[in-house]
């Protein structure tokens, strides 16, 4: 079952002299068992947006239909707890809310709260540890004493507990350097493929969106201003000048060498593929 | 958290806004000391035309002034209620069984919520009319004089801006990780005792960890910039005392002296 989002609309502190539209009337149905990602620029209503799918925000107009549960205005929380057991939300730099003593406990909090024993969720704790590449010794240890990409790694397990169906991320490889931001898209991308469950990643980083993703939703000032597969959108570099974002290398290398009398496929988005071409260009040009 | 008025300063461009902090913090002071002169009820009538005109002056509207009020409000009912229990002196207003009201528990109360009242209007025009940043220099400024006394008053001002600095940071910084928290089935409004100390306890660490990584990071930012609280620093911003200024801080002497008059006259 697709998400699907109608005619939602938001506005923070309304009816006070700080009013703000974040959200002027969204219309999505994004599918299930991919990868789609939310970009746009600050204040596009990102964040907003992904606060709905797990009911941080209520909604104040318009509808969600997500993992079994419909979401109108005045819902009590109530009903939806359960809800945030299925949609599991990874903020941005998760590693700041660790507070238990140690990691094991950190990470049992979340089945804790969703109702299971302790007993059962220090079980869970241990299976997942590995799963997010840390060892099952560090169980006893603080979380407090592990390095930043160590923390994250834990944060992140701490919602991979819960066994979400659809997993959202803010971000996810923000301020970890380039390998451990790979082993960490590697990880979502398995859960994916090998579990399918549903990813939906608010990036800034355009080779990581063209490198994983199934789709491209792309927010401006609270309104879908496109949403189409990851290879349409990136054969249209204008749409990217638009919303003031950079393409990925690859792209603009393309681009770059069709201004230069070069004929390339537009379907090619791999480097090896594109080295071809360029070979075999040149070669036939003598 | 948008409509708390006691602190929040407003750009209103008034004379009050542009007169020097200094002065105002005086003339607070000054204010302060004349509404504690014990000069009855006429002693009142100075201060209220004072503060009257500073909020005519500073282009805050009276409502804004009494909105600041809203939180004691709590405090001056419970005053009411103490005084008329336990003071038993006057004449007697009310008798119903064991239950009786006398007039100077009532006259006390009212007097103490005037100034209650006078007070936190005066502060209220205070921090509306006058930047954060601007009332810590002023008070590093007036507390310069101590530092032959040992009062470290350039650091005691670090400090105070410092921690002005950082209050929306920290409230940005509770909110995210509250929503962080309650996306792992934290829930702060159901749940037994036992639930809610865990759920402010998956509040508090990560908020205090968060912080002292932030004045860590301060720290070591302003070290590598070479600051030294010992040193003397000059200022991008002077403060000047104009013509305005000296008159407010006569009309507060005025104020002071004719309270000081009456109270005398009433002996």
């Amino acid at each position: 079952m697709s998400i699907e989002i109608k005619e939602l609309k938001y506005t923070y502190s309304p009816g006070s002299p700080f009013a703000h539209k974040a959200l002027d009337g969204i219309n999505l149905s994004i599918p299930e068992g991919q990868v789609t990602a939310i970009i746009g620029q600050t204040g596009s209503g990102k964040s907003t947006l992904v606060q709905h799918l797990n009911g941080l925000l209520k909604v104040q107009e318009g509808s969600i239909d997500i993992a079994g549960y419909h979401l109108e205005p005045q819902m009590k929380l109530k009903e939806i707890k359960q809800l945030r057991k299925k949609v599991g939300l990874v903020f941005q730099f998760p590693e700041y809310q660790l507070f238990e003593e140690t990691i094991g406990k950190d990470i049992a909090f979340g089945p804790i709260n969703f109702g299971d024993t302790p007993e059962m969720a220090m079980e869970k704790a241990k299976t997942i540890l590995p799963k997010v590449g840390l060892d099952e010794s560090l169980i006893e240890r603080s979380p407090f004493d592990l390095s930043g990409g160590q923390k994250r790694r834990v944060a992140i397990a701490g919602i991979l507990v819960q066994d979400p169906e659809i997993l959202v991320l803010d971000e996810p490889a923000a301020g970890l350097d380039p390998q451990g931001a790979e082993e960490m898209m590697n990880l979502f991308m398995s859960l994916n493929k090998e579990q399918g469950k549903t990813i939906i990643l608010v990036s800034h980083d355009m080779e990581h969106v063209l490198q994983y993703c199934d789709n491209v939703i792309v927010l401006e000032n609270g309104k879908v201003k496109t949403f189409c597969d990851t290879k349409t959108f990136f054969k249209h570099p204008e749409w990217m000048k638009e919303i003031g974002i950079n393409p990925p290398g690859i792209v603009t290398l393309k681009q770059k060498l069709m201004e230069n009398g070069f004929v390339i496929d537009p379907e090619i988005f791999d480097e090896e593929e594109l080295a071809v071409a360029i070979e075999s260009q040149v070669k036939s040009n003598g | 958290m948008g409509n708390i008025a006691l602190g929040r300063y407003m750009d209103l461009n008034s004379v009050v806004n542009k007169m020097d902090p200094r002065t105002k913090i005086m003339v607070l002071l000054i204010v302060m000391i004349a509404i504690f002169i014990p000069a009855g009820f006429w002693g009142y009538i100075p201060i209220a035309i004072f503060i009257l005109a500073a909020l005519k002056l500073s282009k805050l509207s009276i409502r804004f002034a009494l909105r600041s009020m809203k939180p004691m409000m709590f405090m001056m009912v419970f005053l009411l209620v103490i005084n008329v229990l336990v003071m038993k002196t006057g004449t007697l207003w009310f008798k119903w069984g064991w239950f009786s009201i006398y007039s100077d528990a009532v006259i006390q109360t009212l007097y103490i919520i005037l100034r209650l009242l006078l007070m936190i209007v005066m502060t209220t025009i205070l921090t509306a009319t006058t930047k954060p940043l601007d009332l810590t220099l002023g008070l590093e400024k007036l507390l310069k004089p101590f530092e032959a006394i040992g009062l470290p008053a350039h650091i005691i001002a670090m400090m105070i801006s410092i921690a002005l600095r950082f209050i929306p940071t920290l409230i940005e910084e509770t909110q995210r990780i509250m929503n962080a928290q309650a996306s792992r089935g934290v829930d702060l409004e159901n749940g037994t005792l036992k639930e809610k100390v865990m759920a402010v306890l998956a509040l508090i660490v990560p908020l205090f960890v968060s912080a002292f990584d932030r004045a860590d990071q301060l720290a070591n930012a302003m070290e590598a910039r070479g600051y030294d609280p010992s040193r003397p620093r000059t200022r991008y911003k002077m403060l000047k005392m104009h013509s305005a200024d000296y008159m407010a801080l006569c009309m507060a002497l005025i104020v002071l002296l004719s309270d000081i008059g009456l109270w005398m006259a009433g002996i």
